[in-house]
């Protein structure tokens, strides 16, 4: 599904964001990117997003090359993947229902479908009574339900999921990622860039650490654990 | 585009106009007073225009006698003016019938004037082929007895200098409101801009193109284009009319009905509200689509 080859950043300002990276992400599977701040996760995800351009290097999503598509062709990249920020980007005019349909009227769905899909995916993560109810009524972790539910109602290949709890209190961080892995489980890819240790060990799932612009580690959680023991 | 995001991206247009009621209002503002201004300088170059064309198509000439002419030597002239090959006919008004007139259209009060008359005699003198009007007048002059010719073309060449002042005039001001309206209207857009620039990263996010985001903010400024030009047409007929009413009953100046000029004025009006609002749009979005996700944001 996504795969850096050889991939660098370099800023105007001369900031090394990442070096030589080289991640192989397949379809159907659950990663975390771990890692501190300034290491390079931000960059990691802005180029998948294609938010920036790598300074060298090659980036495949879905077996698209996005390394020079033009910026005509971005808006359909971004079209395959649903985005979930860590300060939930909800339209606080709008209400849930049309904060999700948002998503969905700006590829140019009809607004038959967006009648059918939204109560759908509102249902999914556990709000469809709270459909006609503002961003600014809800509690944290429901906001962020409300933003996974825009990231899934186009049905895409990929999740990005930029620090989806570091905004919302342990609980509701552990039913945010169980929801992502019941996602997961039904084929979507995941990519969750995470601070928190707790929950990438409570998920037993990939982890990719990355250090100074660097991958300095690449496993499954149980290796993980047992280095750490 | 699909209907269904046309329907949407036009409604969210409209929307617009309303949410930002008061930057719309000053946008209208600035763009009524340059249109207004535009088409009063228009009006006036039209009925200086016509007036112009109303004295080139005149084929009569006043000819004023010598005060101390007898009515011989007046006869005189007149075989002399008819004997010149582009004149077809030629009346004589005397000084008394001369008075007479002037008494009919200024009053009574001008009853002493016939005791003692400072009027001429004149002659009425209608020429065939107004293209040898400057010739004829000339040799009109020669004739012993003429005193002066009402020459047309000072009249002529005083009118065209007005009607060029006007239009140059007319064409700075215009050119400054232009500049200040398409800046205003732009920076309107820009503070809506602004103010939804957390939408529009969110939707580029998730995958809107740039036509997407630009739509409304364009519907916006034709919106805005159209009112003006529907204000502007009404206040110009209003006023011109009040102008007309007021000024004609002395000058037959401003001779052109609003009528005759109110379809195309109103259709130019809407071309250039549509335009300045199409282009105040996209000067003030381009800015924005450059940027991505944050950046949009200033993070």
């Amino acid at each position: 599904m996504i795969r850096f080859n050889n991939v660098s950043k370099v800023y105007p300002n001369g900031t090394t964001a990442l070096k030589n990276i080289n991640i192989h992400v397949k379809k159907s599977e659950f990663v975390f990117i771990v890692g501190a701040s300034g290491s390079g996760k931000s960059t990691f995800l802005k180029l998948i997003m294609h938010e920036e351009e790598p300074s060298c290097g090659e980036i495949f999503i879905d077996g698209m090359n996005i390394t020079n598509i033009s910026k005509k062709e971005v808006p359909y990249l971004r079209r395959k993947m649903g985005i979930v920020f860590q300060d939930f980007r909800l339209i606080d005019k709008m209400n849930v229902f049309d904060n999700v349909a948002f998503a969905m009227r700006v590829t140019g769905a009809s607004e038959r479908d967006v009648k059918k899909r939204v109560p759908y995916i509102l249902a999914l993560v556990g709000l469809q009574d709270k459909a006609d109810r503002r961003p600014a009524e809800l509690s944290g972790g429901e906001q962020q339900r409300v933003s996974l539910a825009r990231a899934l109602v186009n049905n895409p290949a990929l999740i990005i999921a930029d620090e989806p709890t570091g905004n919302i209190d342990p609980e509701m961080s552990y039913d945010i990622v169980e929801l992502l892995s019941e996602i997961n489980k039904r084929g979507t890819t995941v990519v969750m860039v995470t601070h928190e240790h707790n929950l990438v060990k409570k998920f037993k799932k990939r982890v990719v650490e990355i250090s100074a612009g660097d991958v300095t580690s690449d496993k499954k959680i149980t290796e993980v654990i047992k280095n750490e023991i | 585009m699909r209907f269904s995001s046309a329907k949407y991206l036009f409604s969210e247009g409209f929307k617009n106009v309303w949410k930002n009621w008061m930057m719309s209002a000053a946008s209208i503002g600035v763009l009524v007073l340059c249109l207004l201004l535009t088409g009063a300088s228009a009006l006036l170059s039209i009925n200086i225009t016509n007036t112009l064309n109303a004295i080139e198509s005149q084929n009569i000439v006043k000819v004023y006698l010598k005060n101390e002419l007898d009515s011989q030597k007046a006869d005189q002239v007149g075989k002399s003016l008819r004997a010149i090959e582009n004149i077809v006919s030629c009346e004589f008004y005397s000084k008394e019938q001369a008075v007479e007139k002037f008494k009919d259209t200024l009053g009574k009060a001008f009853e002493s004037m016939k005791e003692n008359n400072p009027l001429p005699d004149s002659y009425k003198v209608t020429l065939e082929d107004i293209a040898k009007y400057e010739e004829t007048v000339e040799k009109i002059k020669e004739i012993e007895g003429v005193d002066t010719v009402v020459n047309r073309s000072e009249l002529f060449e005083k009118l065209t200098k007005f009607d060029r002042f006007v239009s140059l005039a007319g064409l700075i001001i215009v050119f400054i409101l232009a500049l200040v309206s398409l800046f205003i209207i732009s920076n309107t857009i820009r503070l809506t801009m602004y103010n939804r620039r957390f939408e529009i990263s969110i939707m580029k996010s998730v995958g809107a193109t740039d036509w997407f985001v630009r739509v409304p903010f364009m519907v916006e400024g034709v919106i805005i284009g159209i009112i003006s030009a529907i204000i502007s047409s009404i206040v110009l007929k209003f006023f011109y009319d009040f102008i007309i009413q007021v000024i004609k009953k002395n000058i037959s100046f401003f001779n052109t009905p609003f009528s005759d000029v109110s379809v195309p004025l109103f259709l130019s009006f809407l071309l250039a509200g549509v335009l300045f609002g199409l282009i105040g749009g996209l000067i003030s979005i381009s800015k924005y689509l450059k940027k991505e996700g944050g950046e949009i944001l200033g993070w």
